[in-house]
């Protein structure tokens, strides 16, 4: 115990050093948390008040037997899946692309094209997609229809919106993706490449067994910060379609915060903790199972 | 070297792909820069259209009051909440940081870096709700100070700089201790210094990142006088009968300092959040 003040006293300067850190990591950090699991175990009429009524996990059992919340858990986990699969497939692509040897110059030019996206803000670039898909003003349908292809539904068909939303938000994030392969990428052994070669390795075999080996690293942190990513699709959701047509989009962070408007706080918060659950168990697992790769 | 017909070909066929990808994805930024300018009729009986048909700003004085609150009160809602929650940002990350990485041993640094990551994994949408609740406590609602608080931590500040603590030699800080040193000192003779690159990284990233944010400044607001751009433009946008030039214009606002700051900046922006998230 003396030991322990001891510490404290001879390391004073670094507690000073710490403090803002520390007081806006409580406050705004582990404290809400703290305060979310809580009001999950409250009645929602009472979870402002100074006292309020515990009702154990009747806010779980009611967020469990809510068909809305179970059907927008599986449309989450199905939008997460094909978004985490689309944004890296096509950001691994463009990145070979650009690394390969037929790029040389302009290469520039097209990174700053895939990243700018990723720096605008959210909320301007899917109002810019809403009204892109838009059936009077949109340019997408317009152009659909001079080049004689059929309408896209889009925000507004009940089977389109979700993958409208897809793209847009592939157009916000893959960049980000994109720069960690190019990363990755500038950092490999090119010499195996070329020992390969001298093998008689052909162009698939090379990049399938001596490339993509190599890009574990970017491919775990993608798929890490993917999966993460759009689990908690939301910015998309209150942008372009509140949830709908008919609940197609109304994905588990938006129907939580829907709740919470409401006043429903002890199942808002409910779906808060069962979300984040979902989000530390997946992520968790697409690392150790990663990891577990890399050792082998 | 020559090249073979077959590679030539190949060649063209990746700047096709290459290019085309490109200006798929810039396509949405002319589209609204163009939009901006043009009568919301022109725009329906022609989105294709490629340049306005003249040139025209007087969409930026038909959209000066939104919401019952003048346009330049947002444009200043977003350079201020921005601008200090990134200087705010900087110096509390690189002072905690630093402690974190020299002192990991003290009691309770453990308890608070991994109460940081927790924080930092908690889905950012559902944290805000609680923080809700906290602001209501702190008799912040409805504040600036309370969104600034707010948007000064980041896991990406944070990264960044322990990366670059992580990274100076422990002989150089042991030798100035040796030398008679105070630990305010070695921080602001040494350690310091060597962070200014660092910490304009960390400034930059910061800054674009929280001139994006809506969700918590929405949430804390109380009325449309602490809104920022993009949440105008959300609301404007959440309007029925929408003015669709107007929103075109707002997106405009929002998008272009950002674009032209990242522009400017490009290598330390990409290079920053590539080497951030590969830590993290």
């Amino acid at each position: 115990m003396t030991a322990t003040i001891d510490a404290i006293r001879r390391g004073r300067i670094f507690y000073l050093f710490v403090m803002p850190f520390a007081v806006l990591t409580i406050l705004f950090g582990v404290w809400p948390i703290l305060l979310s699991i809580q009001v999950s175990f409250t009645a929602s009429a009472t979870a402002l008040r100074p006292e309020p009524t515990y009702v154990g996990f009747a806010n779980y059992a009611k967020v469990f037997a809510d068909p809305i919340f179970l059907a927008s858990l599986s449309r989450t986990l199905i939008y997460t899946a094909l978004s985490v699969v689309a944004n890296l497939a096509f950001a691994l692509a463009f990145a070979m692309l650009l690394a390969s040897a037929l790029i040389t110059r302009g290469n520039l030019f097209f990174r700053l094209a895939l990243f700018l996206p990723v720096v605008t803000p959210d909320v301007a670039g899917y109002v810019v997609w809403r009204w892109l898909y838009d059936r009077s003003f949109g340019a997408l349908n317009a152009f659909l229809d001079i080049v004689g292809l059929p309408a896209f539904a889009g925000l507004s068909g009940k089977d389109t919106a979700m993958a409208a939303l897809l793209i847009a938000e592939l157009w916000h994030h893959a960049g980000f993706y994109m720069i960690i392969f190019l990363a990755n990428l500038a950092m490999r052994d090119r010499s195996l490449e070329e020992a390969a070669h001298i093998d008689g390795a052909t162009a698939w075999q090379r990049w399938r067994y001596v490339i993509l080996p190599q890009l574990r690293p970017a491919l775990i942190i993608n798929t890490v910060y993917a999966l993460i990513q759009f689990l908690k699709t939301f910015t998309v959701v209150v942008v372009m379609t509140k949830g709908g047509p008919t609940d197609a989009t109304n994905f588990v962070s938006y129907y939580a915060y829907q709740l919470f408007d409401q006043g429903r706080y002890g199942e808002a918060t409910a779906m808060a903790t069962i979300l984040f659950a979902v989000v530390i168990v997946i992520s968790m697992s697409a690392y150790l199972i990663g990891e577990r790769g890399a050792r082998r | 070297m020559r090249m073979r017909p077959s590679d030539i070909l190949l060649r063209i066929g990746a700047y096709a792909a290459a290019g085309v990808v490109s200006l798929v994805f810039l396509y949405p930024y002319w589209w609204m820069l163009v939009s901006a300018f043009r009568p919301t009729r022109a725009i329906m009986s022609n989105p294709l259209k490629l340049f306005p048909e003249r040139i025209d700003f007087s969409i930026f004085s038909e959209i000066g009051r939104i919401g019952g609150v003048d346009l330049w009160v947002y444009v200043w809602n977003s350079v201020l909440i921005t601008g200090l929650s990134t200087l705010l940002s900087v110096v509390v990350t690189a002072l905690g940081a630093y402690a974190l990485v020299r002192r990991p041993d003290l009691p309770g640094f453990r308890f608070l870096r991994y109460g940081f990551l927790v924080a930092i994994m908690y889905p950012y949408m559902l944290l805000v709700i609680p923080v809700y609740i906290v602001m209501f406590k702190l008799g912040l609602l409805g504040s600036h100070a309370g969104i600034i608080l707010f948007l000064a931590l980041g896991p990406i500040q944070f990264f960044l700089f322990e990366q670059f603590f992580r990274a100076i030699p422990g002989e150089v800080i042991e030798a100035a201790i040796i030398d008679g040193a105070s630990e305010a000192q070695i921080l602001f003779r040494i350690v310091l210094p060597v962070a200014a690159p660092i910490s304009a990284t960390v400034a930059l990233i910061t800054f674009l990142l929280n001139w994006s944010q809506w969700f918590p400044i929405l949430i804390v607001s109380k009325s449309p006088d602490t809104y920022t751009l993009p949440v105008a433009l959300l609301s404007m946008n959440s309007e029925l009968g929408s003015n669709f030039q107007g929103i075109m214009a707002l997106a405009v606002l929002t998008t272009l300092p950002i674009a032209v700051l990242f522009l400017l900046a490009q290598k330390r922006v990409m290079e920053g959040m590539a080497s951030g998230a590969v830590k993290g």
